[in-house]
């Protein structure tokens, strides 16, 4: 039973499709992030869902009941803005303690709850303070717990830790998840950050052009893409194409790369050829012929660049360009040198077939 | 290598003194002009005018020789003049305060509207600034007096007997100068409604906030600072200004600089005059700092992002 639920909601700007038929489902208490480029509608989208914006067509249910047709003050939804958007004039305490009043909460109770949800994200002691006086962490903590004090249906975050620096954004993505989590409140992280969106979310909803392309755990989006953008999108790709030679019946086909035989499960017709994608560290090489690697063919070394824990070695092969990443524990880089010929091979089951047709 | 490091040090330090000798002059260079019409159209005539102020009248020559605080006294203990002093304060407070609550909303309007509308919203606020002081004022008179055409009009209607005195009164006066100040208000308060984050409005609204309570909440406490600085500009232009209540009010609704001027012009009492001037500036800067020490104040929580 889903908790948040979009169904084939549209947005048109200037007659043209921003988001097209966007349809999700979000459990109770489950992290989703919007993960994808840089005007793919992902602010959009929350924008409608958190009311700012009105739906075009389609709906949204909030707990079985629609919301799409209220006024922002009636969702319910918490938000975390890019730029915290604290009201520069009051102070944490006064900034936090505002979704209260406006609650008619009482005054002892509000003393109670802003003081819970400052020590939540450990800002106790600030209370006073202006948000002008405040590091852009700290007032993007205030943001949180002013949007978690009064009990959200809903927590919307849009690119919450773009304006910090590495390191902070690190450190505060697993607080919010921590906070999250403690709290269980469902909630949408807007990202375009890929790393960030593997490393805290239940499911990611890869979006493109206004659509979702896939909405899966991080694990399955990585391993298993279902589109083309997808597997290009996420994580760094190989393109490589190779030739069938034979097609069983199966679903099983012997193809032809590199000058090298290999069988792999993907249905096909003989002759055909087909496009694959393959990470660049599931790319493996030894400098002599094993057991593991005996499908492999040679390829010649071109550039080696040391990654720290890992080395990435720049290969050609059949005038195509390989990227192969190995962990430095795996392969001391020092046994291998720019003009070396290496064995490259990969396990079948690691390519990902493309839909691309060329 | 130390003695290198040390002149190579010295250099440095004297190029950068050298650079700074060049930007100091660079900056006089260009507030040069600016300085020079202002010390000597302004400043000088200003301060003869002070020094005029402390001397006797002479019937024949206008000033005499000798110095006097008399002129001053003689302000500050006839009721008639103090009189003057309290309703060219309060025309400028009414005429300020009606400017805010007309501006307010126009500034709020201007600045929701985009593109041509903008532009256009934009014009009509800046009009009466491009139409001349006197043929405004006058167009006013053509509508306010005993057989013009508001009279005319309640009168046609039935709504009235006789004709309403409107022109030379005090009304006229502040009518005619919320015409002509308001626009700086709209500007002023349109600057800090524009520096306003959107964000920070549908913040408001995530956390339950209705418009009605966004707008009292957070838009009016976050635009003060432009409605301080409208009003230190609105309230200081008003006390001063001349044309609009010699022409809407006349003699009936004497104000400070209206009597500033009949003491020199008419009555060529220079020394007095320039008492009243005296009087009348020092007026208007302890309003105006008055309202900057409001104004530090309201700014304090308002951080600019
Ligand atoms: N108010 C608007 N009027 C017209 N077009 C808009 C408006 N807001 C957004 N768009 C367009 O809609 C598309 C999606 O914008 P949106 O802000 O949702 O992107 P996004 O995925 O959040 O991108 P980013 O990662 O850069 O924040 C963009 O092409 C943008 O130009
Ligand atoms: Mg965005």
């Amino acid at each position: 039973m889903s908790y948040l639920s979009l169904e084939n909601v549209v947005k048109t700007f200037n007659k043209t499709e921003v988001v097209k038929k966007l349809s999700l489902e979000i459990h109770k208490g489950e992290l989703v992030s919007f993960l994808g480029p840089s005007g793919c509608g992902k602010t959009t989208t929350l924008n409608m869902i958190a009311g700012f914006l009105e739906v075009d067509g389609g709906k949204i249910e909030v707990d079985g009941k629609p919301v799409h047709l209220l006024p922002p003050n009636k969702r319910e939804m918490g938000m975390v803005f890019q730029n915290y958007a604290l009201f520069p004039h009051m102070t944490v305490y006064e900034n936090v303690a505002y979704g209260l009043k406006l609650r008619k909460v009482a005054k002892s109770e509000i003393k109670i709850r802003v003081q819970e949800a400052l020590e939540m994200v450990r800002l106790s002691g600030y209370e006073k303070r202006y948000p002008k006086e405040l590091s852009g962490g700290q007032q993007q903590r205030v943001s949180l717990a002013r949007a978690l004090v009064i009990k959200p249906k809903v927590l919307l975050l849009d690119e919450p830790l773009s304006n910090l620096d590495a390191k902070l954004r690190q450190e505060m993505r697993e607080e919010i998840v921590d906070i999250q989590k403690k709290v269980g409140i469902t909630t949408i992280f807007v990202t375009h950050d890929q790393e960030e969106a593997l490393a805290i979310s239940d499911r990611i909803a890869v979006m493109y052009e206004g659509r979702i392309e896939q909405v899966d755990t991080p694990a399955a989006i990585y391993n298993y893409p279902k589109t083309d953008f997808v597997s290009q999108f996420i994580g760094e790709v190989n393109h490589i194409q190779g030739k069938v030679l034979e097609a069983y019946s199966d679903k099983r086909c012997k193809m032809h790369f590199f000058g090298n035989e290999q069988i792999v499960a993907i249905q096909s017709v003989k002759d055909s050829e087909v496009h694959f994608f393959i990470r660049p560290e599931k790319v493996q090489i030894s400098l002599g012929k094993s057991n593991e690697s005996k499908e492999a063919f040679l390829s010649k070394v071109e550039r080696k660049m040391f990654l720290g824990a890992k080395t990435r070695y720049i290969l050609r092969a059949n005038d195509q360009h390989l990227v192969a990443d190995i962990s430095n524990t795996v392969l001391n880089p020092n046994q291998i040198q720019e003009g070396n010929n290496v064995y490259t091979f990969w396990n079948p089951e690691d390519l990902l077939p493309s839909r691309m047709v060329r | 290598m130390q003695v290198g490091i040390g002149t190579e040090n010295d250099l440095l330090l004297k190029q950068k003194k050298k650079n700074l000798k060049r930007k100091r002059i660079d900056t006089w260079l260009l507030l040069l002009p600016t300085l020079a019409i202002f010390i000597f159209f302004f400043l000088l005539p200003l301060f003869f005018l002070f020094i005029t102020s402390f001397k006797t009248f002479d019937p024949s020559s206008g000033i005499g020789n000798e110095w006097t605080l008399q002129n001053y006294i003689k302000f500050m203990s006839d009721p008639f003049y103090l009189g003057v002093v309290w309703r060219t304060v309060k025309i400028a407070l009414i005429t300020t305060l009606i400017t805010i609550f007309i501006s307010y909303p126009v500034a709020f309007q201007i600045s929701k509207s985009r593109g041509r509308a903008r532009n256009y919203f934009t014009l009509l606020v800046l009009s009466p600034l491009l139409i001349s002081m006197v043929i405004r004022c006058y167009g006013w008179v053509i509508l306010l007096s005993n057989n013009g055409v508001v009279n005319n009009t309640l009168l046609s209607l039935g709504w009235i007997d006789e004709p309403l005195t409107l022109l030379y009164t005090e009304l006229s006066v502040v009518i005619g100068m919320v015409h002509v100040l308001f626009p700086y208000m709209v500007l002023s308060i349109m600057g800090s409604l524009e520096k306003i984050d959107p964000s920070v409005i549908r913040a408001s609204q995530n956390l339950g906030a209705s418009s009605f309570r966004t707008f009292f909440s957070i838009m009016l406490p976050l635009t003060l600072p432009g409605v301080f600085a409208g009003s230190v500009m609105v309230f200081s232009l008003s006390v001063s200004s001349f044309v609009t209540p010699a022409i809407l009010g006349g003699p009936q609704v004497k104000v400070m600089s209206y009597l500033t001027y009949e003491q020199v012009a008419v009555m060529l009492n220079w020394p007095y005059g320039g008492a009243i001037g005296f009087l009348l500036i020092l007026i208007a800067s302890i309003t105006i700092i008055a309202y900057s020490k409001i104004l530090a104040r309201s700014e304090k929580g308002v951080a600019i992002q």
